[in-house]
């Protein structure tokens, strides 16, 4: 539902702002936050970090609240604050540019390479990730992913939004999107099946269900 | 417990390229997120699943990401506590007013 834009003033200061800042805002804060918190650790992985991203988007929203134009979705709005903020807030710690990901960088060169060295067989999803192990692995290598790669896999595979949705938050095609997320993707299942992951998580293999 | 928990995907083993180049494999690679996504058209996909089907490499290789999609999918995330949400609200707030 779009937010009532009728109670906000182009003026922070002006009487009308308290009224919007306790009502209609405080509203949208209580409804987005913990869509937005889940979505900010998943980009940052880590709590306090996420908690900077929050405040950053809603404070950003706040002051976007005039310019917004309600033919999106509220929370498609915040993703777009969310993930413009992220890039914004990283940029400024890291000056490094996103490297691109190529297709035949993911190419497997020798047969151990083709499956997943972990140990997921006859596991559900949920089953599987009960493994502190295999949690840390797999937000390991979300984390290593170039932050373009990793904002589409983390809005389309762990937001669960779809190609159209991802594309108008990150100001792309869908046909863009589908490229980067399929080698996002193909980065997480490299990372998954590296040579060595395997014993660290038989290794630990009892401690699945502590 | 611990006979259920092996390395993926257990009893079969890849076995080398069969009358396959691996150009052929590398076309396959290109579009198996769409694959998995169910976003093409029949024909491709017939194309393919016969591919798939005489080349065990390419397989394995599509289970190991339809895996990697999965755990991605269903990797729950930490929410916020109530006592951070108010923290978190008050600080909001604030710096909306002295904005």
């Amino acid at each position: 539902m779009a937010p009532q834009k009728k109670t906000r003033t182009a003026h922070p200061d002006a009487p009308t702002s308290s009224t919007f800042l306790s009502g209609p805002f405080d509203q949208l804060y209580r409804d987005h936050v913990d869509v937005m918190y889940r979505f900010a650790y998943r980009l940052c992985g880590e709590v306090e970090a996420a908690k900077d991203l929050v405040q950053e988007t809603f404070l950003n929203a706040y002051r976007a609240y005039d310019r917004f134009r309600g033919d999106a979705q509220v929370s498609t709005w915040l993703y777009a604050i969310a993930s413009h903020a992220c890039l914004r807030m990283r940029r400024k710690r890291k000056g490094e540019p996103d490297r691109e990901l190529s297709l035949e960088e993911f190419v497997p060169t020798s047969e151990g390479e083709f499956a997943l060295q972990i140990p997921i067989e006859g596991l559900s999803p949920q089953e599987a990730l009960e493994n502190k192990e295999l949690r840390q692995i797999l937000d390991r290598a979300i984390a290593k992913l170039p932050r373009k790669y990793r904002m589409v896999l983390v809005l389309r595979d762990m937001e669960g939004l779809s190609a159209k949705e991802v594309g108008s938050i990150v100001g792309l095609n869908e046909r863009a999107v589908k490229s980067r997320l399929h080698r996002a993707r193909l980065f997480v299942r490299k990372e998954l099946s590296a040579k060595g992951l395997a014993g660290e998580l038989n290794r630990n293999v009892h401690t699945r269900l502590e | 417990m611990a006979n259920r928990v092996r390395t993926y995907p257990g009893t079969r083993k890849p076995t080398p390229h069969q009358g396959h180049g691996k150009r052929n494999c590398v076309k396959i690679l290109e579009r198996l997120s769409a694959y998995l996504d169910d976003e093409l058209s029949g024909d491709i996909c017939r194309e393919i699943r016969a591919h798939l089907g005489d080349c065990p490499n390419c397989e394995v290789f599509l289970d190991s990401l339809r895996h990697t999609v999965q755990l991605c999918q269903h990797r729950p995330s930490p929410s916020l506590s109530a006592k951070d949400r108010a923290a978190l609200r008050r600080q909001i707030l604030k710096g909306a007013v002295s904005a």
